[in-house]
């Protein structure tokens, strides 16, 4: 990537966003304070709900073009900058840096290289006493790192600071990247008490109909039906095609997801979900055709995802900001996942080893009710060799969440 | 990681209040105290993952001392501070600075008065961080999960660091005393050139309290007090001045508007002189 590219994208995008701005300003409010300047709304909870677009636009009227440029200034030129605005004479700039310099802030003998993988011996400060006592008390129980952490590794090693291969897919200086966390349905009763839940960059341009499609559901891979007859015409999977209806809701309005034909009526039953739930006035908007740039909303304020009829996530926006050079840059990158909440697997009841596919009820076979099986031990358990089922249970396909992972 | 965040304000605190007492607002004076502590050891210990986790609550716990109600003094450590994590952290790529729009005024103020004071040190580290490009410009100083309980366990704001100029005894100092007394010595004679005895002119013309002085002092001192007691005593302090105000109101002389002017002006530049304290080399 050239230094002339990325201006240029900076330059074009920088001018066309404060084009917007100015319009923006025309029509906004000015006396009263300006809305789009978040603030909280409950001091450390949530902020007060603002416009996205104009948001980006406060921050771009204010900063430089280098300031959220992706492209590293020289040293020198800043150097030389700083001394010419700050009448200071040569020598003086020498001194300064080298005041301000990094070698001012080590705190071992130069020559030596510590090993900052370990608490140091007779810390004082209070982290370091805090931090040894955790270690041994972790040494004590002889755990090493688990699962969660090496896969949080795992998904920053890939996304910190990657550039795309094409210029064109350079996410642009000066754009939004919000963070999305979306929660699992509350009627999942294992997890009620840590809240677990996806998180997704997204950026400025991106629709609501690319997060929906981002969102990873159980409920959208669920096969629903009773196969126990017929065990060999199950489908493995069963994809978001068997209810295409979905809605976010956010700051009184819904978005549907239109881009189907099933999809065209969902309007009616969304109006009559509402009604039932006594939401307040709410107007309606395509889930498509809506980019985040577009949406007025409350950072740290949960609102609705629901598909599937009846599947409900909550989905809070924790954070927006303006991209960075050390954020991944690859547009094709995104909705980019940088949090997944790990489910440890359901295993086979009768042989323990295999993820569970089957789960069956008013089953003489099983050791509990309902109980779950892999393929084999199913099949072995509840068929004869000619494939002639057993007795009077029912058997549903199950997708385990941990599988999906 | 939320585990060390007691112990890591502490540790800030402790720094600032160091470097507080120094009563500079230099670089070299802050970076002698880094070394002291071993600040930079603050992030040894830490592996793979945890090492990012651990640089975002620093750097979100520091980010405030650089921001009102702090006083300047503590915003340049605060500067200082976040600077030497920024550059110290172990993770790599860097954690970046969170910085709200909502303060970015606030933060543009601070580098013009460090410009106009010219405090070289203070504007050169705050443009590094701007040349290093270790602020992400976001909405809000945190992320925001909906994390109502967080706010229960918020710690409070560290008292001593907090703007002094706005605080009574700030205003009603030593120099303020004795310039009142004086006032005060001025109207006993303006009120006995007017009768013919002092005695007569004390009983008949007892427009002003005669310990205007020591109970305006004591007022202060109860002041103090109050610091540690609390709310009662502001009231009664409130109360006092007014009735002060109201005694200084009745002075029927010419000298009236004058007295009331100085009195004014004189409060006022020893505010602006307690501002100026802050920006002493
Ligand atoms: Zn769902
Ligand atoms: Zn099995």
């Amino acid at each position: 990537m050239t230094n002339a590219i990325t201006y240029i994208t900076h330059k074009s995008l920088r001018t066309s966003y404060v084009i917007q701005g100015d319009s923006m300003a025309a029509s906004g409010p000015s006396a009263d304070g300006n809305t789009n300047i978040p603030d909280y709304e409950y001091t450390d909870v949530n902020t007060t709900a603002f416009h996205i677009g104009s948001f980006r636009n406060e921050w771009l009227s204010r900063l430089k073009a280098e300031d959220c440029s992706y492209q590293q200034e020289d040293d020198d030129a800043f150097d030389a900058n700083f001394a010419k605005e700050m009448g200071v004479a040569a020598e003086t700039m020498t001194e300064l840096k080298s005041i301000c310099s990094l070698d001012s802030l080590r705190c071992h003998p130069e020559d030596e290289q510590p090993d900052t993988e370990v608490v140091p011996p007779d810390p004082t400060l209070k982290t370091l006493v805090q931090r040894k006592k955790k270690q041994d008390y972790r040494a004590s129980l002889k755990v090493t790192k688990n699962r969660h952490d090496l896969y949080a590794d795992e998904l920053e090693r890939l996304t910190v600071g990657r550039r795309p291969e094409e210029v064109a897919d350079l996410v642009p200086e000066g754009e939004v990247i919000l963070t999305i966390n979306i929660y699992y349905p509350a009627i999942f009763e294992k997890f009620n008490y840590i809240r677990p839940h996806m998180t997704l960059l997204m950026t400025g341009s991106h629709s609501l109909a690319e997060l929906r499609d981002a969102i990873c559901c159980v409920s959208d891979l669920q096969v629903c039906g009773e196969f126990s007859n017929t065990p060999d015409i199950a489908p493995d999977f069963i994809s978001k095609d068997h209810y295409k209806s979905a809605f976010f809701f956010f700051e009184g309005v819904f978005y549907n997801d239109m881009r189907f034909q099933e999809c065209q009526d969902i309007s009616m039953t969304v109006i009559e979900w509402a009604k039932a739930r006594n939401f307040p006035p709410h107007s309606q908007a395509k889930m498509e055709d809506t980019q985040f740039v577009d949406l007025k909303v409350k950072v740290g304020f949960p609102y609705l995802y629901c598909h599937q009829g009846d599947c409900e996530h909550l989905v809070i926006i924790t954070d927006v900001r303006l991209a960075h050079r050390n954020d991944c840059l690859d547009k094709k990158l995104y909705p980019l996942l940088t949090h997944k909440h790990r489910v440890t697997t359901q295993k086979c009841a009768v042989c323990h080893v295999f993820i569970g596919r089957w789960f069956t009820t008013n089953d003489q076979f099983a050791p509990s009710e309902p109980c779950l099986f892999c393929d084999k031990c199913f099949r072995m358990l509840h068929y004869d060799s000619e494939g002639n089922k057993l007795g009077d249970f029912l058997a549903y396909p199950y997708v385990d969440r941990g599988a999906f992972n | 990681m939320d585990f060390f965040r007691k112990q890591v304000k502490s540790d800030c605190e402790e720094l600032l209040r160091r470097f507080q007492e120094t009563d500079s607002v230099r670089f070299e004076v802050f970076s002698k105290i880094w070394r002291e502590m071993n600040f930079a050891q603050i992030f040894y210990g830490t592996v793979g993952h945890e090492k990012r986790a651990f640089s975002r609550l620093v750097l979100d716990s520091t980010c405030r001392f650089f921001l009102p109600p702090f006083s300047f003094q503590i915003r340049v450590g605060g500067l200082y501070l976040l600077y030497s994590l920024y550059r110290c952290q172990t993770a790599s790529p860097s954690e970046q600075i969170r910085l709200a729009l909502k303060d970015w005024d606030d933060m543009k103020k601070f580098e013009k008065d460090a410009v106009d004071a010219q405090h070289v040190d203070v504007v050169y580290i705050f443009r590094q961080l701007m040349f290093l490009k270790a602020f992400h410009f976001t909405a809000m100083p945190t992320q925001l999960t909906y994390n109502k309980k967080k706010k229960v366990e918020r710690s409070a704001l560290c008292e001593e660091f907090i703007e002094r100029a706005s605080r009574p005894q700030q205003l009603i100092n030593i120099e303020l005393l004795e310039e009142l007394s004086n006032i005060h010595d001025l109207y006993k004679k303006l009120k006995s050139s007017v009768s013919m005895t002092t005695e007569q002119a004390d009983s008949s013309v007892n427009l002003i309290h005669k310990d205007l002085v020591p109970q305006l002092r004591s007022t202060v001192v109860d002041f103090y007090k109050w610091q540690q007691r609390k709310v009662r005593h502001l009231h009664r302090f409130l109360f006092k001045i007014i009735c002060m105000c109201v005694f200084l109101d009745n002075i029927s002389c010419s000298k009236r508007a004058g007295l009331l002017a100085s009195i004014k002006s004189k409060a006022y530049g020893q505010a602006s002189e307690v501002c100026a304290l802050c920006y002493r080399f």
